[in-house]
């Protein structure tokens, strides 16, 4: 993604007009990282217009995907619990927005882990991120790990991955180890998947 | 809250008082029979008379299946809790609790448990006389360690342990067979284990009763001191297959390094009758490392077939 001669500032009034934009900002060859997040940001959350995508699940945070971009990116909307977290993971070489629409969401940097190495991962930065706040990540950014901390309120984020990925690397923070994983949807669409 | 509340919404199924500022939830409430969700989180609640007195006997005593009680003032749990029978999904996410009441095993129904950030220490044995609990959350406390007796949670499916004072876990929690989700992050597990040392010789009593249990003396209630008969019943089974032992208090701990599905090194805790005894499928051998070398291949194996995301890193 580079910066195109002039930055347009989007409004987006509502989640339709927000991915009405966005599939016209992926239309084209070149894409702004700060385009879209300031779109991402503009958007003012209405939980009406989302509601129907926030399944939750009592076990653990739920992937809901809501438009897949024409192949350029994917939208989906993750719902969690409280005290609900991810494990430590990348982005698979892809852009990855990250708003929060309800309540809070703590993200904290890591490190690259060295390639042969067998020690705690390094902490580079955490912040908590608040309602309409946007966050972007890429694989030269770093790693992070996404966590409710409420253990009384529960969050709603909308992510957008450009291009779409299925799969991604978990870390151990205590070494540093990756797994790869497979994600899948709890819903699409706003229809419960079966898996 | 008003007083007539049961005589003008004698229907009521779910009321949300959340976040009003509440001190304690009154009589009001216990005249709503069909009452099953009650959600007082942010609140003030907290001190004596924080539920209403003769709970356990009112209509909403039996209606009462989810109560999310998070974000408030309590030091304990309050002891009027445990007349709800019929309770499913109980919260205190958030308050001040320090521990957990034995008495916890009275609420038979209960299938969701959220205690995290809360100051719990320990946990109660009885809290595995649940037989219904699905999901357990104890993240954000200050616990050093986990009582066996958990693995006797059948139906558990997650249990969140992060953010803990754990050192290591009992061997036990292999036991799980349904566990799918278990969080470990922020804990001081060891990496390393210097096998305990001072190994103190079990006393003649000990040995009296590992020689009853081991070789099957047969005895009746009447044939001992009470004091006795109990002691005998508290015998632990070696579980070094080449041993079929028993001990009492004299044990020597091992912890065992087990790989779950080739990513995390989980240390489990053994507790074996002696030292020449050694953990299932070991040599016997006094390093640490040359342990985790000869892991269980059976164990963790089947154990990682199961706990399909354990949430260590």
């Amino acid at each position: 993604m580079e910066q195109p001669m002039q930055t347009e500032m989007w409004k987006a009034e509502s989640l339709e007009e927000l991915i009405r934009i966005l599939h016209r900002i992926f239309a084209e060859d070149k894409v702004s990282v700060e385009e879209v997040q300031a779109l991402m940001e503009s958007y003012e959350s209405n939980p009406e217009e989302w509601l129907q995508y926030a399944k939750f699940d009592q076990y653990r945070y739920t992937r809901n995907l809501v438009d897949s971009g024409n192949g350029k990116f994917n939208l989906m909307i993750l719902c969690w619990g409280e005290g609900h977290g991810s494990s430590i993971h990348d982005h698979t070489d892809s852009h990855c927005f990250m708003k929060i629409l309800q309540g809070n969401l703590k993200e904290t940097l890591f490190e690259w882990p060295e390639k042969k190495g067998n020690d705690e991962m390094i902490k580079k930065s955490e912040r908590i991120l608040r309602e309409n706040q946007c966050a972007y990540i890429n694989d030269s950014i770093g790693l992070h790990r996404v966590e409710n901390i409420s253990h009384t309120e529960t969050a709603v984020s909308l992510h957008l991955y450009s291009p779409p990925f299925d799969s991604c690397n978990t870390f151990d923070q205590r070494t540093g180890h990756k797994h790869k994983v497979k994600m899948t949807f709890y819903s699409e669409f706003g229809e419960r998947t079966h898996c | 809250l008003p007083a007539g509340l049961s005589q003008w919404f004698p229907a009521l199924e779910v009321l949300d008082v959340s976040g009003t500022g509440l001190a304690e939830l009154g009589a009001e409430l216990l005249a709503l029979p069909c009452l099953h969700t009650l959600l007082a989180k942010n609140n003030r609640l907290g001190g004596p008379g924080s539920l209403p007195k003769g709970l356990g006997q009112a209509a909403l005593g039996r209606s009462l299946r989810v109560l999310n009680l998070s974000g408030n003032r309590f030091l304990e749990m309050p002891p009027a809790l445990f007349a709800l029978r019929g309770l499913r999904s109980l919260s205190l996410g958030g308050n001040r609790l320090h521990g957990i009441p034995p008495d916890i095993q009275e609420l038979r129904s209960l299938e969701f448990l959220y205690l995290g950030g809360n100051f719990i220490t320990s946990i109660p044995p009885e809290l595995a006389n649940l037989p219904s609990l699905s999901y357990l959350v104890l993240c954000d406390n200050k616990i050093q360690s986990i009582p066996p007796q958990l693995a006797q949670l059948h139906s558990l499916r997650s249990l969140s342990l992060h953010n803990n004072l754990l050192t290591y876990l009992p061997r036990e929690i292999l036991n799980l067979v349904h566990l799918e989700e278990l969080s470990l992050r922020g804990n001081p597990l060891v990496v390393r284990f210097v096998r305990d040392l001072t190994y103190n010789p079990p006393s003649l009593l000990e040995l009296a009763g590992r020689t009853i249990k081991t070789r099957n003396v047969g005895y009746a209630p009447s044939d001992l001191p009470e004091s006795l008969v109990r002691y005998l019943s508290l015998a632990s089974n070696c579980p070094n297959p080449k041993c079929g032992g028993v001990y009492f208090d004299s044990c020597v701990r091992q912890i065992k390094f087990v790989d779950f599905c080739g990513k995390y090194r989980l240390p489990l805790m053994h507790y074996l009758c002696s030292p020449e005894c050694s953990s299932p499928c070991s040599s016997a051998s006094q390093s640490s490392t040359s342990q985790s070398e000869s892991d269980s291949e059976d164990e963790a194996s089947v154990a990682a077939r199961r706990m399909q995301k354990v949430l260590l890193g």
